[in-house]
């Protein structure tokens, strides 16, 4: 919503600066949202009575005039020869610039300043200096002087003189949806009143009497009184279309508004004043059909019925869009826009003007599916004073005649078959002071209320009896204020006009709160923290991915959006991993080759027709093993698998999960070179590790190998044990044996481990493979392993020859269940 | 006989000389053996003593073992100087390289300003809560007072989704309001940050993807200025002490009275702003406890949400939303 510093001085008086009123709209709930200052055209330019004109003493082709700007006489040294003592010129005074014309770099500003000796405060000017055309102002094309009607008052702006607008100050205003009343300069200008104590001044309409009776002219049927419970209708004979006064542009155009001819400039102009939006058809356009009077019917459209609206817009209607007809077509849609078929134009003589009420639902679906928003649209949605149609309706008869001229038809028809409710709400002085946490007394808190136009109409007594606090009183609700409905609209209005920056704040109380994801959020910034001490950084993707990037992971199950924004979010993730991805390409895109990065998130698949939320956790690793260093024999490494499974092994184990299991996978061909599953206790999973396939990772534009694992988070935080528990220090020195053998392949660190395991040995403490090796030396389908056997008793020192007996056993059972060729 | 004790001065003078000079600790080690090595100088002038009279010999014994005690202080001496000699390197190191890191990662920075803003509420008793994502009409919507025809909607362009179940992604985290005033009884007290959709292209200023923090309480006798208490200690915990707090009038469906809420600090001057809107607030609307199944006349609250983004993007000075989704890591690592 648009109004101007001016607009609004209309209507009330008030003498805020421009920016104190910035500050009391804000305040008020009103937010600008934009402070538009407008110099006024011609500023600094008066019109002004030459005098005396004198020959200048040292200059053959000036003189010398006294000229009258309307305060005083000045002395103007002039170069014009086209005028005479007694004419009126545009004069600028100094210190004001000339309109900027086409090449003007700056803009020209007048100077008090001596020409050839003679001091000269200010200057006369031309049309061309003012960059006006003399004859579209009815004025004689002169060479020289601009000379002006001879009635023109002396010292009024020329911009004025001229029809045009002066200085103003725009302002535009966010309007909260409760507040349509907003939409509205007498509205804001209501506000206005009602924080300074001073009157609200709302035009009065007062008008002619006319020519004979509206009900020989016209009949208004409603059909559909659910969808308009109101319409009003006057008429109006013989206007004379044509441009409106520059006034009344000079207010459209501040505010955004094109005039188009002084009949539809009112009705915009009334509804910006009023916040009733209007329209005028051409009344010879309105068929009468069978009927004995012209007709409108308000009534739904018929399925399939096209219409086509003054923008030149066909549409086709539903049984829920409510149309003004006449009994044979259709004229506009209703509280929408108007038809094409009766738009007032320049042959336009009688003018049919309607104010109605819409109902905002009703409205609100046309407008939603014809995609059609309207200034009228708009304000009716919100929901516009039911009762002023009538009074509006004058209002703007009345400037029509002022404006266009014609005559009025006497009367109104007013069809209201329903007439609205009246609202009342009590309110209870000290429920107010409880919410606000104030102490107001309660005469304070009916003039508030009685400022904005609430009537009280009942005070009635207490249900319990307490002197010390006040009756209840019941207020009626003007019918513009739709906003209010219950007690707590009340109070917000009582703390809107009390001040709400003048509320004191309160210690805040402290309370224990309580809900069961409080421990949660704890664990995941624990799982965060160690994360990032293993060196990765933190990423939070896009919970909306494409479905095409999903490469088959959770494919039947992905939840899709059905109204995406694009291809490239139209799926709720269901895995980290292609978010990951995606943020690693952004990455190689920008050249950031050593990725390491984890996302604690959620994802989401279909479950019974609802959407399943579990919360993830994924980790991606590529480029360079370690920051970059500028010496050693291994500065260059590229991370491997096992960097991403030391690093999901250290993590998982402060994170409070033992006993896990990592099962290599055969084939994973939509994402994975190789890759392995991870499970708690041999059954439980918790997610996968793997390396992604080169041709996945140069589709992100990945050149080296990648690296992903993701974890279910769910299932971690419910396996999770974080009980520590002390074990005495070992008091006795441990023997330590190595050994190193030959075995298949195919045997793997774990069936080694099992085997050793299965030895039994002894006060075997711990086992450390130590070394893996392949190549020289080595047969062919062999690997090279070393183990590091401790052996430790807790009650004494061990022997060499206990030790070495224990040791046999492993060696022995070493060869024969994992068939070991020992190394010496 | 006077002749060992005679000797045994100018004997620990030499052995002293020459332990001082060796260069290094081979050197050392030489002249250790040379002087007090078995076969060495001063020991086998030691083993003369046997040949003194008895009478003499406790001096002579006195005299060498001072001489032996000296020598071995000197020896010490030098070892620890030539020891520190053998560790340095050739050259001096030059302190000015850079070292080799341990690197630590960083929090992402909403994860940050979030972790904040919890911790400031928790210091007032809040607990974190949270609710699902995915969302139906009543819990985002409806019970929050805003029907399907309400005009408030319009701000929130929502994703829906194909599951009739969970149809749309929430919009703001107030549905979490209501989902915990569903299932616990008064007093409430909580904070839920968390993930909200609408249905905005991505600009400089959004994200279909953003943060929100929710906050609710709900107990008997809570007013607009306990309301603005906790904000103003928030707000001064996350955004310093000098911070300025401003409530206006706005306009929420489910608070009522509602307010927006602005803020300053020199961080907003800088920007050339006398005030910043930072968040949105109210006293819960009668109407949503009714919802709930909660009595209005009874309890009383006050719930406030703001844009966990804003709050970095100010702290930080950052002019992007969009930074925050593409986690460049050079991005990532400033924080």
């Amino acid at each position: 919503m648009k109004t101007t510093l001016n607009w609004l001085k209309d209507y009330v008086a008030f003498d805020w600066s421009p920016e104190e009123l910035t500050e009391r709209l804000t305040m008020l709930g009103l937010e600008v949202e934009g402070v538009d200052r407008r110099g006024g055209d011609f500023a600094g330019v008066v019109v002004a009575q030459v005098v005396t004109r004198e020959k200048h003493p040292n200059a053959d082709k000036l003189s010398v005039c006294r000229v009258n700007d309307g305060k005083g006489e000045r002395q103007i040294v002039c170069g014009a020869q086209n005028f005479q003592a007694g004419d009126k010129v545009p004069m600028i005074l100094p210190g004001s610039a000339l309109p900027l014309k086409e090449g003007d770099k700056e803009p020209f500003v007048i100077k008090v300043g001596k020409i050839r000796g003679v001091e000269s405060h200010g200057m006369m000017c031309s049309s061309e200096e003012l960059g006006i055309d003399p004859v579209s102002l009815g004025l004689k094309k002169e060479d020289g002087l601009l000379i002006l009607d001879p009635k023109a008052a002396v010292g009024q702006p020329f911009a004025e003189y001229l029809g045009r607008g002066g200085a103003d100050v725009v302002y535009d205003l966010e309007v909260t949806p409760n507040r349509p009343d907003f939409n509205s300069v007498i509205g804001i200008a209501r506000e206005i009143a009602a924080l300074t104590g001073n009157a609200l001044k709302v035009p009065a309409a007062t008008l002619p009497s006319g020519d004979g009776d509206i009900a020989q002219s016209l009949a208004v049927r409603i059909d559909a009184p659910d969808l308009c419970p109101r319409y009003t209708a006057r008429l109006i004979r013989g206007v004379k279309v044509g441009p409106s006064p520059g006034w009344l542009r000079d207010r459209l155009e501040k505010v955004g508004l094109r005039s188009i001819n002084n009949v539809v400039d009112v009705t915009n102009f009334v509804m910006l004043e009023t916040g009733q939006p209007l329209h005028a058809f051409d009344y010879r356009l309105i068929a009468s059909g069978g009927e004995a009077v012209p007709t409108i019917v308000v009534r739904r459209a018929v399925d399939g019925e096209k219409f086509v609206t003054l923008d030149g817009k066909e549409h086709i209607l539903t049984s829920d869009h409510l149309l003004i007809a006449d009994p044979v077509k259709a004229v506009a849609l209703g509280g929408v826009m108007g038809g094409r078929n009766t738009e007032v134009s320049e042959q336009t003589t009688d003018i049919l003007l309607e104010t109605a009420y819409f109902k905002p639902s009703g409205i609100r679906k046309a407008s939603k599916t014809l995609g059609l928003r309207t200034d009228a649209s708009y304000r009716f949605e919100r929901g516009v004073d039911p009762e002023a149609t009538e009074q509006v309706s004058q209002r703007a008869a009345q400037l029509i005649l002022e404006l266009a001229g014609g005559r009025l038809v006497n009367g109104v028809i007013d069809a209201h078959p329903a007439p609205t409710e009246i609202r009342q709400i009590t309110l209870r002085h000290d429920r107010v002071n409880a919410l606000l946490g104030l102490t107001l007394r309660p005469e304070e808190i009916e003039c508030y209320l009685a400022s904005l136009g609430l009537r009280v109409v009942n005070r009635r007594p207490r249900p319990v009896d307490d002197a010390a606090v006040a009756e209840p009183i019941t207020f009626q609700v003007p019918s513009y204020r739709v906003d209010l409905k219950r007690e707590a609209d009340l109070i917000e209005e009582v703390a809107r006009l009390y001040g709400v920056d003048k509320i004191p704040s309160t210690t805040p109380r402290y309370a224990k709160g309580q809900h069961a994801f409080d421990t949660r959020y704890d664990e995941l910034a624990e799982a965060r923290r160690l994360l990032t001490g293993l060196g990765l950084n933190e990423a939070q993707g896009q919970t909306l991915v494409s479905k095409g990037s999903l490469r088959g992971r959770s494919a039947d199950s992905v939840v899709l959006l059905s109204n995406p924004l694009s291809g490239d979010m139209d799926a709720l993730r269901p895995s980290l991993v292609p978010g990951l991805m995606d943020i690693l390409r952004h990455n190689a895109r920008r050249k950031n080759a050593d990725i390491g990065l984890f996302e604690v998130g959620r994802v989401f698949v279909q479950q019974n027709g609802g959407v399943r939320e579990g919360w993830r956790l994924a980790v991606a690793l590529t480029g360079a093993r370690s920051a970059g260093f500028w010496s050693g024999a291994d500065r260059d490494a590229g991370v491997d698998l096992m960097d991403l499974k030391g690093l999901l092994e250290e993590f998982l184990e402060h994170f409070g999960l033992r006993g896990l299991t990592w099962t290599r996978r055969e084939g994973d061909a939509g994402w994975y070179v190789e890759s392995a599953a991870i499970q708690l206790g041999g059954k439980v999973p918790l997610g996968e590790l793997g390396q992604v396939q080169p041709r996945v990772a140069k589709s992100y534009d990945l050149r080296g190998p990648v690296y992903v694992a993701e974890l279910d988070l769910d299932a971690l935080l419910a396996k999770r044990n974080t009980s520590r528990g002390y074990r005495a220090l070992p008091a006795f020195p441990a023997i330590r044996r190595d050994i190193a053998m030959w075995v298949a392949e195919s045997i793997t660190h774990d069936a080694v481990m099992q085997a050793v395991r299965q030895a039994k040995a002894a006060n075997l403490e711990a086992v450390e493979i130590f070394d893996v090796f392949r190549g020289k030396n080595v047969p062919e389908g062999q690997k090279s392993v070393a183990y590091a056997l401790i052996y430790r008793s807790a009650e004494r020192t061990l022997t060499d020859a206990e030790v070495n007996a224990a040791h046999e056993k492993v060696v022995a059972h070493l060869k024969q269940s994992v068939g070991a060729q020992i190394r010496e | 006989m006077s002749g060992i004790l005679d000797q045994i001065e100018p004997l620990k003078a030499a052995a002293t000389e020459a332990l001082r000079a060796a260069p290094d600790l081979p050197s050392l080690e030489n002249a250790k053996g040379a002087f007090l090595g078995p076969e060495g100088r001063f020991t086998t002038l030691m083993k003369q003593m046997g040949a003194l009279p008895r009478e003499e010999r406790p001096a002579a014994g006195k005299a060498f073992n001072a001489a032996k005690v000296a020598l071995d202080a000197v020896l010490a001496e030098c070892r620890d100087r030539l020891e520190d000699l053998a560790a340095a390197p050739k050259e001096p190191t030059d302190f000015t390289l850079p070292g080799r890191r341990r690197v630590l990662g960083r929090r992402h920075p909403l994860t940050q300003v979030t972790d904040a803003i919890v911790a400031a509420f928790r210091r007032l008793g809040f607990a974190v809560a949270d609710g699902p994502e995915g969302e139906d009409e009543r819990h985002c919507f409806d019970a929050l007072n805003t029907p399907a025809d309400h005009p408030a909607r319009d701000s929130h362009d929502t994703f829906y989704l194909d599951t009739p179940g969970r149809p749309l992604l929430r919009t703001h985290t107030s549905s979490v309001q209501i989902r915990v005033m569903e299932t616990q009884a008064p007093p409430i007290r909580i904070i839920v940050p968390g993930r909200v959709y609408r249905r905005d292209n991505a600009d400089a200023t959004h994200n279909p993807t953003f943060h929100q923090v929710e906050g609710l309480y709900v107990d008997e006798g809570v007013t607009v200025g306990d309301l603005k208490g906790t904000v103003e200690f928030v707000f001064r915990e996350l955004m310093g002490a000098d911070t300025k707090i401003r409530f206006r009038p706005h306009y929420f469906s489910y608070t009522e009275p509602s307010f927006e809420i602005d803020f300053s600090n020199a961080l907003v001057r800088k920007l050339g702003k006398d005030w910043l809107e930072i968040a949105g607030c109210g006293m819960v609307h009668p109407q949503v406890f009714e919802n709930v199944g909660y009595d209005p006349e009874r309890w009383s609250g006050w719930a406030f949400g703001f844009g966990i983004e804003r709050i970095a993007m100010i702290r930080y000075g950052i002019n992007d939303i969009r930074l925050f989704y593409e986690n460049d890591v050079r991005f990532l690592k400033q924080f």
